[in-house]
């Protein structure tokens, strides 16, 4: 339990750096080479979710297209113990590392990117950052911050779900936990689409905390309180949209009642393709947890100087792709069936724009 | 219904005190028809069949979770694995019965492999708690983390969906109206009601929750039932990891979120007091069916989301108040 830096490395990890270190051993002089290749980090808040551990599949392939150690630091929730951790990588390392980082909190950024810039690592910080805390304050150690805007997306779903329904009807909403900003941003996406599309009303909207659970819960009750007048389930992110699924297969109606998510996971994709679904956004962790990386490498390696990129290279919203029954297959296949191949020197070929703070 | 403490003898001439305690017993009963009240009151589709099904669906995890944890708190012990156990026993049933990730069809034995899975977490549960001697708090919440830490390294963090007929069908095939998952839950039911009240384990516990020195004395083989409850309850928090594997159609580590709180509330709403000896299986039914149906009846008065968290936490209180009989009472902690 206190070895958390490899707390993160799954079962398949292990047997791949066993198999290496037997290949490796009788070239033990070449290591001593690879010393002078910076470790790259992810640091991100737990396995247990589908989003991340591919955040960390993409990481470790990263790595490996470099030939770089790979280090998954896991914050289970828990800031202080984020930022313990990076703080001995840094030491261990002696700030020869790249760290990508997902904070567990806006708050956290800021001891990070600090503890980063003593000892001379190179840091990029993905959702949560506060602010007024800028990576043009930090130069050079700060490369970059990538977020990503509920708004539009929230939006999209919505209009996809309108589209499925034939532009009329009455929804329901699932939204994440109340004061999470990505919750609120999608939520405001799902009033602009309800704004621009007066056919359309909303029944009831729901906090399910994110959770299935909860979800499966909300959906059940409203499956009472409105019936047949459910046209629609518009959900802030997968696993509540799956459970809304459920909650309409338990009555028969499932794949009759257009449902939307948000984060592309394998079981929204794969339930888009059976018709279960309408839409769903891949926010592509993949390319998050080994983007990140690249970003930060290519600064640290000298590919190019941060202080000198402009602004919307230093903090700019990423794509998402939306998936809906057109592309769903094809999404599937070249992302999910086959590990997704990414061209990690492309470093800024997701910037869509600067990031906007109100 | 009302199956009251051991110590209530000992109050001979308190027949007012009695009378008062029978009548407590039977609060949290009509707390929830007062419940049922209002919501159709605000709206009369609460009434239907059709809701009736939904809240029985709700209910089957709660139901069988709260069993396990009935028995463990009449002996006056807490355990806080209910969400490791329950998160383990739907990942192994995720991975055992025909699935979207490996070849496996074991169909109905998976589900005895889970439940000795189960027994064998709330064995060790219990068989530390007793032998080394840690208290039950400690090592349960051990177990919740190493349950959904074991849970976690087999599926590295991605679900797993469910193919299987026969599991798929506990949700969605029905009997008379209810999917099979309700009657399965009544079965359990059933089963814990036997042991608690027919067998020399279910007297045993009542008696070490009202007194263990005493239960000890008088020659009940007080490390031996402790483990053999722990077990029991692990099957229970198995079974109920079968159901919610059932339920959502998949299998992954964060499936039990959540449940503990749940869970220790439907028990105590129910009736059964923390500090053991006192309470029961049915009245676990019915603190259960409390928490269904408040949260269920919240969304159909319309409660802003906002506040539902807050009425739920002024029902447990107000649920609990009621059931106290105060006069016995000397110490609250």
């Amino acid at each position: 339990m206190n070895t958390p830096a490899y707390r993160g490395v799954s079962r398949r990890r292990v047997i791949q750096i066993a198999a290496a270190g037997a290949i490796a051993a009788p070239f033990v002089a070449r290591r001593g080479f690879a010393a002078g290749t910076p470790t790259v980090v992810n640091s991100i808040r737990s396995l247990t979710n589908p989003y991340h551990a591919t955040w960390n599949k993409g990481g470790a392939a990263f790595a490996k297209s470099v030939g770089a150690d790979y280090v998954t630091l896991v914050t289970e929730g828990n800031s202080e113990k984020g930022i313990a951790d990076i703080k001995a990588v840094l030491a261990k390392t002696g700030g020869n590392c790249v760290i990508n980082v997902d904070p567990n909190d806006s708050p956290d950024a800021r001891p990070i990117v600090e503890a980063c810039k003593a000892a001379g690592a190179y840091v990029v910080t993905q959702w949560n950052k506060p602010n007024d805390l800028h990576p043009w304050d930090f130069d050079p150690n700060y490369v970059a911050h990538i977020s990503f805007s509920g708004v539009p997306y929230g939006q999209a779903m919505a209009e996809a779900l309108f589209k499925a329904m034939g532009g009329k009807g009455g929804i329901v909403a699932l939204g994440g936990i109340q004061s999470n900003v990505p919750a609120i941003e999608r939520k405001k996406g799902l009033d602009a689409a309800l704004a621009a599309n007066s056919g359309i009303q909303l029944l009831d909207y729901q906090v399910a905390n994110w959770q299935a659970t909860a979800a499966l819960e909300k959906t059940n009750a409203w499956l009472t309180q409105f019936g047949d007048k459910i046209g629609g389930i518009w959900a802030a992110n997968d696993d509540m949209a799956l459970a809304a699924v459920e909650a309409l297969r338990a009555d028969g109606r499932a794949g009759k009642v257009p449902v939307t998510g948000i984060d592309g996971i394998q079981l929204a994709v794969e339930a888009i393709i059976k018709g279960e679904m309408a839409g769903t956004v891949a926010w592509d962790p993949y390319w998050q947890g080994g983007m990140g990386l690249s970003i930060g490498y290519h600064a640290k390696t000298g590919g190019f100087d941060p202080s000198k990129e402009p602004k919307d290279h230093r903090e700019f919203y990423g794509k998402g792709v939306v998936i809906t029954a057109d592309n769903a297959q094809s999404f599937y296949d070249s992302n999910i069936k086959s590990e997704p191949k990414l061209d990690w020197n492309d470093i800024w070929g997701r910037c869509n724009g600067q990031i906007q703070y109100s | 219904m009302t199956r009251q403490g051991v110590d209530h003898e000992r109050r001979g001439g308190a027949r007012r005190g009695l009378a008062r305690s029978r009548l407590a017993a039977w609060a949290p009963f009509a707390v929830l028809v007062l419940l049922c009240a209002v919501i159709t009151g605000f709206n009369p589709n609460f009434l239907s069949f059709g809701n009736f099904v939904r809240i029985s669906q709700a209910s089957m995890i709660p139901l069988v979770l709260g069993l396990g944890a009935t028995f463990i708190i009449l002996m006056g012990s807490v355990d806080l694995s209910v969400e490791g156990i329950l998160t383990l026993g739907s990942v192994i049933i995720s991975l055992l019965v025909l699935n979207g990730a490996n070849g496996n069809d074991l169909g109905v034995f998976a589900v005895l492999i889970v439940l000795v899975a189960g027994g064998v977490l709330g064995a060790v549960n219990g068989a530390v708690h007793v032998r080394l001697k840690i208290p039950s708090f400690m090592v349960t919440l051990g177990m919740w983390f190493v349950g959904v830490g074991l849970a976690n390294a087999i599926l590295g963090g991605l679900a797993v969906r469910i193919n299987d007929p026969l599991i798929r069908g506990l949700a969605i095939h029905r009997f008379l109206g209810f999917p099979w998952g309700v009657w399965l839950s009544l079965a359990a039911l059933a089963i814990a009601y036997v042991i608690q009240d027919h067998t020399r384990l279910g007297r045993y516990l009542y008696a070490l929750g009202g007194g263990e020195e005493l239960a000890a004395l008088s020659g009940i083989p007080v490390a031996r039932v402790r483990i053999a409850t722990f077990t029991l309850a692990g099957i229970f928090y198995a079974l109920g990891g079968v159901l919610a594997a059932a339920q959502l159609g998949l299998g992954n580590a964060q499936i039990g979120q959540g449940r503990l709180f749940t869970t220790i509330t439907a028990v105590v709403v129910g009736g059964t007091a923390l500090s053991g000896g006192e309470g029961g299986v049915l009245q676990t039914l019915v603190g259960v069916l409390i928490v269904t149906v408040l949260s269920n009846g919240m969304v159909l008065m319309g409660v802003s989301p906002s506040v539902q968290q807050a009425v739920q936490g002024l029902m447990i209180i107000a649920a609990v108040a009621l059931s106290i009989d105060r006069k016995r009472l000397r110490i609250v902690k």
